[in-house]
């Protein structure tokens, strides 16, 4: 054995120009306080974390401290983070690169994550844990010791590529690791050339279809741990269920993956009460709506699909929407009609949902999320809840962060109701309520889930119940009957749904939606679309089957 | 010597580096920052080299700095052991409170020498699967060569200024500045040769273990030469990894000049913890 020893001698030359010079020198204040400083942080230990002292602002769940110790101690700093969604992987993943810096062991980071998550984790790292990472755009600097985020396709790009390949990383982090089960693709390729120290890989789905899926991401962590690819196959075959029966493999991906599914965590999850609420249109609306859908199928205008979405939302939304689309477009067949229309919008009584809210909300004091898609309906909820006496504040995406918290302090102390027009991807929690509507839904499942988990989450005390609005013989009504009900979307606690439309290369379902309602002659074809959508979802839901990694059930 | 109290450390800062402490109540601290720490502590490079082109006074910034964790909520920043603000002041004393040349405070009419000391706090990383630190503070007699452990705790006694006492003089040293540090490396090495190092012996097997695996994982493939060069670089990267290493790096250290019978006290009083003192000649 041979250990390396590396002394300083530089100390010694500088203090000795110093002398030379005459100073300038530390007063024995300071001095001291730098020997004490050095004291606070030195790491004593080789095993445990520190981590987690130096962040006292936080709540770390059991399960994520046992995971990030685990990673550091016996993993030696590669792995996967195969949690379940939402158990919170992306806290894992910032505790053990808070250790390794905090140990002086990282300097030099790559985090690769989806290019729409690219803030996110930016927002996260440095809130979170006082990570301050720079979330790659224009002008990259890859050259330098600091914590970099980017997307793997900006990062492949050249002439990033190139000057990312010869980089040293002390750490290199991949989100939706899943993407890389396939060792032929660019992707692959260009992961297991990066050099890199310490290496984490977050995926809530380690395998998706193939055994050998496992066997790609191991290979990127520690080549030849799992035999070469032969062997592999040879021993352990083909099928994905073999990760979970086949007790060797099961001890071997022990060794480099966590794992923790919900119910091995121990914490008591509340319940989600969902329920549909069906609202008829007023006899003057469903005119209006049946109306517009004729002058918007002539028109055969590309978003005029979006105006009978817009319409079942506010008139507010909807008139304004095409008030611009008549100012911009002057070529319009119709427009007359159209204009008509306005007109028509401007005699309308106030909005069913608007009414139904009032009727939810008037006779309690319990605190209220309303979600909404447009903010044309957001101002106009405000207003209408004012005038019945119903106190409420507005939220959006776009707000500056000292705003967003200010509202939400509004909310908590205040208002009785918070419309929000975007979920946000940057966490504000707010767990203190347990009521939201769903005034309107988004057409992207997804966002949907976001929505829910703003207030279905860690520190929720109550059962969560969710109200979703939808109007009779709309195209609301089908999204939810057709689509959202049969892949069962509200009652499942969390979802794998992305990996599930990832597989079946559903890249945007609102898109999807959208050309179903755009591309149909008629509403009873759009109802079969739909319902054909649906079907090929559930059967991936079904072919996702129960899994058993961490021998819960057997010993329990 | 350890930091107690993050508090009066916070006081004990801005105060040393001649800021005005404007409120100091119930773990709340507001602070006006002079030039030189705003240039430092604030961030903003910008502003400070318009004003200095212009000629202008800057205007440096007052800072609101919170220990009671029950207050705070209140306007300011909120102060623990992690938080960026005091790992910054933290970096900021690795430069600044680096290099000393001090001489201990007498207050005698009478002539007095000084005999001067280097001190070297030293900290030690033991690098492989895992890493750990150890500070050990050393201080050696630069005229008899005396080599002493735990060094600053024994310095809290005495009273050190940045200028010689009147009637005060310096002891010229018996040994040159550098080779009274290889004596202070030779005593690490030496201490280091008698510690225990299964962590590095595990480190090491470790990578002998996981480069097998490598070279197991290459063995039959039949492909190129990147292929090759890719082996050649995950090699590196274990060992990278695993390679059990120690760093010798200086916190902070100096010449300090103390009074024979401060010199000897510090000689002959025991040292704390199992750190024992030890001569070398």
């Amino acid at each position: 054995m041979n250990i390396e020893l590396n002394r300083d001698y530089d100390f010694i030359d500088q203090l000795e120009t110093k002398l030379d010079h005459d100073g300038p020198f530390s007063t024995w204040d300071i001095f001291k306080m730098s020997y004490q400083s050095s004291l606070a942080t030195v790491t004593k230990d080789f095993k445990g974390l520190t981590a987690p002292k130096r962040l006292p602002q936080m709540n770390f769940l059991n399960h994520q401290l046992e995971c990030a110790q685990q990673v550091v101690e016996e993993m030696n700093g590669r792995g996967i983070l195969a949690d379940e969604v939402g158990l919170g992987k992306t806290i894992e993943a910032g505790l053990i690169l808070k250790e390794y810096m905090i140990r002086g062991l990282v300097k030099k980071a790559l985090i690769l994550v989806p290019a729409s998550l690219v803030n996110q984790w930016a927002n996260e790292l440095s809130q979170k844990f006082y990570i301050p990472a720079i979330s790659q755009r224009k002008r990259p600097v890859w050259d330098q010791n600091n914590i970099v985020i980017t997307s793997i396709d900006t990062a492949k790009r050249q002439p990033h590529r190139d000057i990312i390949l010869e980089q040293e990383y002390d750490f290199v982090l991949i989100d939706e690791a899943h993407k890389l089960k396939n060792h032929k693709t660019k992707n692959y390729e260009f992961v297991r050339k990066l050099k890199k120290k310490y290496c984490l890989l977050l995926t809530a789905t380690p395998v998706q279809n193939k055994l050998s899926d496992i066997f790609n991401l191991v290979s990127i962590l520690k080549p030849g741990y799992l035999g070469n690819y032969e062997e592999f196959t040879k021993q352990f075959g083909r099928d994905r269920k073999n990760l979970f029966n086949d007790a060797h493999l099961k001890q071997l991906i022990q060794k480099v993956m966590v794992r923790n599914r919900r119910e091995d965590t121990g914490i008591d999850w509340t319940k989600r009460k969902v329920e549909t609420i069906y609202i008829d249109f007023s006899e003057k609306e469903q005119e209006a709506y049946n109306e517009l859908k004729r002058i918007t199928s002539e028109a055969a205008n590309f978003s005029s699909i979006t105006y009978t979405r817009e319409l079942c939302s506010s008139r507010e939304a909807c008139y304004l929407s095409l008030k611009k689309m008549l100012n911009q477009d002057k070529g319009i067949a119709n427009r007359t009609d159209f204009e008509n229309f306005l007109n028509l919008i401007e005699e309308m009584p106030h909005h069913a949902k608007a009414e139904k809210v009032i009727e939810l909300i008037e006779d309690t004091d319990e605190k209220f999320i309303i979600f909404t898609e447009y903010r044309a309906t957001q101002f106009y909820l405000q207003l209408y809840l004012q005038q019945h006496g119903i106190s409420s504040v507005p939220f959006r995406g776009g707000f500056k962060r000292g705003k967003k918290d200010w509202m939400r302090q509004l909310f908590q102390n205040k208002a009785q109701v918070l419309i929000a027009t975007e979920a946000g991807g940057e966490g504000i929690n707010l767990q203190f309520c347990n009521n939201m509507i769903n005034y309107d839904l988004p057409w992207n499942p997804m966002r949907l889930e976001q929505r829910i988990g703003r207030i279905h989450r860690f520190g929720q005390e109550h059962d969560v119940n969710i109200y979703n609005f939808a109007i009779k013989n709309t195209m609301e009504e089908h999204v939810l009957k057709l689509l959202y009900e049969k892949i069962q979307l509200f009652e499942r606690v969390v979802g794998n749904l992305d990996a599930i439309l990832a597989e079946l290369e559903i890249g945007d379902v609102e898109e999807e939606i959208q050309s179903i309602f755009q591309e149909s002659a008629t509403e009873g074809e759009a109802k079969i679309k739909l319902e054909n959508l649906s079907s090929v979802i559930s059967y991936a839901q079904n072919n996702y089957s129960e899994e058993d990694f961490n021998d819960t059930r057997e010993s329990s | 010597m350890t930091l107690a109290n993050l508090h009066d450390f916070l006081t004990d800062y801005f105060t040393a580096n001649e800021c005005e402490v404007i409120e100091n109540h119930n773990g709340k601290l507001q602070i006006q920052l002079n030039d030189t720490m705003d240039e430092l502590l604030m961030n903003r490079p910008f502003y400070w080299q318009y004003v200095k082109k212009l000629g202008y006074p800057g205007e440096p910034m007052k800072m609101s700095l919170i220990t009671n964790p029950d207050r705070r909520e209140e306007e300011g920043e909120w102060i623990h052991f992690g938080s960026p603000r005091l790992h910054q002041i933290f970096y900021t004393l690795t430069t600044q409170g680096k290099f000393a040349r001090l001489f201990e405070q007498i207050e005698t009419g009478q002539r007095t020498a000084l005999v001067p000391w280097l001190i070297i706090n030293m900290e030690i990383s033991y690098t492989g699967k895992h890493k750990k630190d150890e500070i050990i503070s050393m201080g050696l007699q630069l005229i008899n060569g005396a080599m002493k452990i735990d060094m600053m705790n024994h310095l809290e006694q005495v009273r050190l200024q940045s200028s010689i006492a009147d009637f005060s003089y310096t002891m010229t040293p018996m040994i040159r500045l550098k080779s009274g540090y290889q004596r202070i490396i030779n005593y690490f090495e030496d201490y280091l040769q008698h510690k225990d190092h299964s962590w590095a012996e595990e480190s090491w097997n470790h990578l002998q273990e996981e480069k097998k695996l490598l070279e197991h994982f290459y063995h039959n493939t039949t492909d190129d030469e990147a292929y090759e060069n890719r082996f050649e670089q995950e090699v590196k990267d274990i060992e990278s990894l695993f390679k059990p290493t120690i760093h010798l790096s200086v916190i902070n250290g100096g010449l300090f000049y103390l009074s024979q019978v401060t010199s000897n006290r510090i000689m002959l009083s025991p040292s704390s913890d199992n750190q024992k003192s030890s001569r070398i000649h």
